[in-house]
């Protein structure tokens, strides 16, 4: 029964981070790789955060204001003249950023191993289920869950949802209507880049902070998109949840075959269903 | 016929800049080749390393009456990298090699320092086959190895009494030998194995085989792991409370920066501690104070174990008054090292080992100006009986 | 062909003019790069397929290399065409699995293969490849009474495979089936509408792209005399991508271009400060924005644009 916890909780994990890269994948057709080191990032700046004011909580709320401008520079004043031209070029684009932005970690935080503490109310343990699970694992499995409701919310229900999905499937006509298309995609692109800043943020009290760190999950956080479907939130939930499953049921029974069975399950969606295992629609980026 | 001409010039020009890129340093100069990792996953290594040897060239001044220094090159902790740099240094004309990080380096460019026929010194990476299967005549290596560091744990699981122990360790060479070895000497002592569990390295996660680990009922969890994921699973063991129902112990994977990153949960951990700053020798106590005083803070393992095995090679060469690293080569191999900040060490011949005491330790809170979490050295153990034998040819 | 025969005639002047083996085991490492890159450009600059898996053939040809030569170096020539073979093989597989789709799913899948190849390497085939901790002791070549050990005599025979590899790829770009492979890459459609079997003109260019890898991939593990796993990261797909963009994709002496600058860049500026990282990032975001056809191209321009003053 833990062992289904922990993977809700691995899931949540990968949901976050995934969340911001099928947003930017779907909606702008843009192949981030840098999108692991706006997570590292967060993760940093969380860490100074919480040195100066002590509070996690500042700190959940602060980093992903600061990496999403980071996020919103880097689009305004690079990305942005490359959307015309062949994708390859963003993906370089996006390389030469992880390259910068991990030496910018480095200069300023160092090669040591740092860490944060998960805040004191949280920081205690349950039994549940005959297993001692921490309370911070149930709260990264009720923050997930709160945080993809209201992205769901957002893309599907509100205007700005509506506007950022049509001017993904048809750019052309939405400036014709008379949104400025430009500031959409820098909107996006910034909403990816906060996404990926909580995830760090979340994900900073589990793990050491480390330089490469965000290289760590790129990989799994790519297999979760393609398997949830490009652009799909309600995918990427599954997906998510799929993936931390099996590296949890793996691990309790079958380590040898964690890597197989996942990357088998991307191989199999790429052939029999490209456009995701949950898109009903067949939703091409 | 135009177009050609400059063409192919401007692209033989890009293959022209690389030689120029290359400086050749002044021979008869004693040169230390430092191949270690600047960047990458061992970057605290590699950096501290260089700082050991700095410290030990900055106190010397010159070797064989000249002036001595030391070109590094970063190796990414990539083993492709350390070999081609070593390469580019022996090419460059060094008199010696020094590294690498991870094992896995350091046996990359075994081979190449033995054709070359040039000394390398390993301080830091601990697989047996170093000195073991793949030992050849221009290695040496004057810091632990992982036989020794098991043996070490096993000893502690003696004195404690522990009647099961569970292994957890990531999926690599290293970790899988380390265990085979543990598991040797635990079936000699009648101590059952409760589970094991190897994990992808650089996993995120330890929480499954955390759950696994409490719920086994093991008295005892022997950790393999190194950098981050030593201190991923201790954090997360921390948070369950582990340490409560089991001892953690593990071999040379805990250190002082390693306990700080966990947090108070380390408390209680035990480890073969490589080197400690609080060591009780006076070489150590110099050692200590002259590095506080260049850097601002605390050697660790990487810088001690650096500037241990770069004086002790170069007290050898200026006693041979050669330079000749053949005659380096044999002096070294039957050397004895008094001064070490260990207290004495001696070089063995058969595998180019050095034998030196093992230290035990504990992680517990420190007071200032210490860290406020740090590695509290707990029992000394004589070298003899934790080397393997030597090796029969 | 005449540019081709004037680059290899000066790169073999060089070992007459640097004695530094540091300098000469550099300009060795990059040509190998060159012949890999070369084979790379074929699938991505003629083709237009984005493969993110090439990694792969070059990783197969350094073990199989390493695997069928053992420690006799006479076996050499015997170990690059195994190598050569392996490294088709592989493209052949990935290719056929990956071409079932299109665009950036595509991309994906080679990458997701790739990465296959490099956990069976790293784990599963852990007593076969010498896993995390390779294969050590490769020789360099010795066949036919000649040692090639030397740095400057193995970078001889490298220029050979290096001429070989340049002369082959300018002949195929001119050829009538590298004209099709470009209208395949300029319109699929019409292409496929002209009668051309597209899927086959894929699978063929991608297999002998494979080829080249698995030939760089066996030369490397000669050159540093060890293989691991790195070969077949996804990094060095990466890495192949970005020297190949560098350049300019899509001509004979973009990639060449491409390899040359990036390693000596990685080179000189990691020698002079740690955060050679960073700056590579820069030049690479100054480049993709600035440059969108490669350093090639910019030297393109600059050339016309000299010429044309020139004329009045």
């Amino acid at each position: 029964m833990s062992v289904i916890l922990i993977g809700l909780s691995l899931g949540m994990l990968l949901f976050l981070l995934a969340a911001g890269l099928t947003l930017v994948f779907g909606l702008l057709g843009v192949v981030n790789f840098a999108h692991g080191s706006l997570y590292m990032l967060g993760a940093y700046v969380a860490l100074q955060l919480v040195a100066w004011t002590g509070s996690f909580w500042l700190a959940l709320l602060l980093a992903p204001l600061a990496v999403g401008l980071v996020g919103g520079l880097l689009e305004r004043l690079t990305l942005r003249r490359l959307y015309g031209r062949d994708p390859a070029y963003q993906l370089l684009i996006t390389f030469g950023y992880i390259l910068v932005i991990e030496e910018f970690i480095r200069m300023v935080w160092g090669v040591n191993f740092r860490s944060i503490n998960p805040p004191s109310p949280l920081a205690g343990t349950t039994e549940l289920f005959g297993s001692t699970v921490t309370d911070y694992r149930l709260f990264i499995i009720g923050f997930g869950l709160l945080l993809s409701l209201a992205l769901f919310f957002v893309v599907e229900r509100t205007r700005i949802g509506i506007v950022v999905r049509a001017a993904s499937a048809n750019s052309a006509m939405v400036s014709c209507l008379g949104i400025d298309v430009g500031k959409v995609r820098t909107g996006v692109f910034v909403a990816g880049a906060m996404l990926a800043a909580i995830s760090g943020v979340v994900a900073a009290p589990l793990l050491p902070l480390k330089l490469g760190m965000s290289f760590t999950i790129i990989i799994d956080c790519f297999i979760v998109v393609v398997i949830g479907g490009l652009g799909n939130i309600r995918g990427a939930i599954l997906g998510a949840m799929l993936i931390g499953m099996m590296r949890a049921v793996g691990q309790q029974f079958a380590a040898d075959w964690i890597f197989l069975l996942t990357y088998g399950l991307l191989i199999a969606t790429l052939i029999f269903r490209p456009e995701g295992l949950f898109n009903v629609r067949g939703r091409t980026a | 016929m135009n177009r050609s001409i400059v063409g192919s010039a401007l692209v033989a020009a890009a293959f022209f800049g690389p030689g120029a890129a290359f400086a050749q340093p002044a021979p008869e100069a004693f040169v230390i080749g430092g191949v270690v990792p600047l960047s990458g996953a061992y970057a605290l290594l590699g950096t501290s390393m260089q700082k050991g040897v700095d410290l030990a060239i900055e106190q010397r001044g010159k070797v064989l009456s000249n002036l001595f220094r030391a070109v590094t090159e970063d190796t990414e902790t990539k083993p492709q990298t350390s070999v081609q740099k070593a390469n580019k240094l022996l090419a460059g004309g060094v008199s010696m090699l020094f590294g690498d990080g991870a094992s896995g380096q350091t046996l990359a460019i075994m081979p190449v320092a033995d054709q070359r026929k040039v000394p390398l010194l390993v301080t830091t990476s601990a697989a047996d086959q170093i000195t073991g299967a793949n030992r050849n005549r221009y290695t040496f290596r004057t810091s632990n190895l992982v036989f020794m560091e098991t043996r070490i744990a096993a000893e502690y699981v003696k004195k404690a009494g522990l009647k099961s122990v569970y292994v957890v360790a990531v999926d690599q060479p290293v970790g899988r030998d380390a265990w085979t070895t543990m598991k040797g000497i635990l079936s000699t002592m009648g101590v059952a194995v409760a589970g094991e569990d190897f994990a992808a390295i650089g996993s995120q996660d330890y929480s499954v085989i955390i759950d696994k680990i409490a719920k086994s009922g093991t008295q005892g969890v022997f950790v393999i792991t190194t950098g981050a994921d030593t201190i991923t699973f201790l954090k997360q063991a921390g948070q369950v409370k582990l340490g409560s129902k089991v001892k953690i112990f593990g071999t040379g994977f805990l250190d002082d920066d390693a306990a700080m990153a966990v947090g108070p949960d380390v408390v209680g951990v035990k480890t073969v501690a490589r080197y400690h700053f609080s060591y009780d020798t006076p070489a150590n106590k110099r050692f200590v104070e002259a590095y506080r005083k260049k850097y601002n803070e605390w050697p660790n393992a990487y810088a001690g174990h650096a500037y241990d095995g770069i004086n002790w090679f170069l007290d050898v060469v200026e006693k041979t008054g050669s330079w000749n690293p053949e005659t380096w080569v044999t002096a070294f191999e039957n050397s004895s090292y008094p001064a070490s900040l260990f207290g004495p060490k001696q070089m063995r011949a058969c595998d180019h080992q050095a034998l030196g005491v093992g230290l035990w330790a504990e992680a517990a809170a420190g007071q200032a100006p210490q860290p406020p979490l740090l590695l509290k050295v707990t029992d000394t153990f004589p070298a003899a009986g934790l080397y393997p034998d030597c090796p029969k040819t | 062909m005449k540019r081709v025969l004037f680059l290899v005639l000066a790169l073999a002047i060089v070992p007459l003019l640097v004695k530094d083996r540091g300098s000469l085991y550099f300009m060795t490492l990059i040509m190998i790069w060159c012949i890999f890159a070369l084979g790379y450009d074929l699938v991505f600059g003629v083709t237009g397929m984005l493969s993110f898996g090439h990694a792969a053939f070059f990783g197969i040809g350094s073990y199989v290399f390493a695997l069928v030569v053992g420690k006799n170096a006479a076996l050499f020539l015997l170990g690059v065409v195994a190598a050569a073979v392996a490294g088709g093989a592989a493209a052949l597989l990935m290719a056929a699995i990956a071409l079932r789709l299109s665009g950036i799913y595509f991309s994906l899948m080679t990458l997701a293969i790739a990465e296959l190849f490099y956990f069976a390497a790293s784990s599963p085939l852990r007593t076969l490849t010498g896993g995390e901790d390779g294969i050590t002791g490769v020789p360099r070549p010795a066949f036919f009474g000649v040692s090639f050990y030397d740095d400057a005599s193995f970078y001889l025979l490298v220029l050979v495979f290096f001429a070989l590899a340049l002369a082959g790829s300018a002949l195929l770009r001119r050829s009538p089936f590298g004209q099709a492979l470009n209208g395949v890459r300029v319109n699929e459609v019409r292409a496929d509408q002209l009668g051309f079997d597209v899927k086959a003109l894929k699978l063929a260019v991608f297999g002998i792209s494979g080829a080249f890898g698995g030939v760089a991939g066996a030369l490397l593990a000669s050159l540093m005399q060890f293989v691991n796993p790195q070969g077949l990261h996804w990094s060095t797909s990466g890495d192949v991508v970005i020297m190949s963009l560098l350049g300019g994709i899509g001509t004979l002496f973009g990639p060449l271009i491409g390899v040359a600058v990036f390693e000596t860049l990685k080179e000189t500026i990691s020698s002079r400060t740690v955060h050679w990282y960073g700056i590579l990032g820069v030049i690479f975001i100054v480049v993709t924005m600035f440059m969108p056809r490669g350093l090639h191209g910019a030297f393109e321009r600059a050339r016309l644009r000299f010429a044309r003053e020139t004329w009045r």
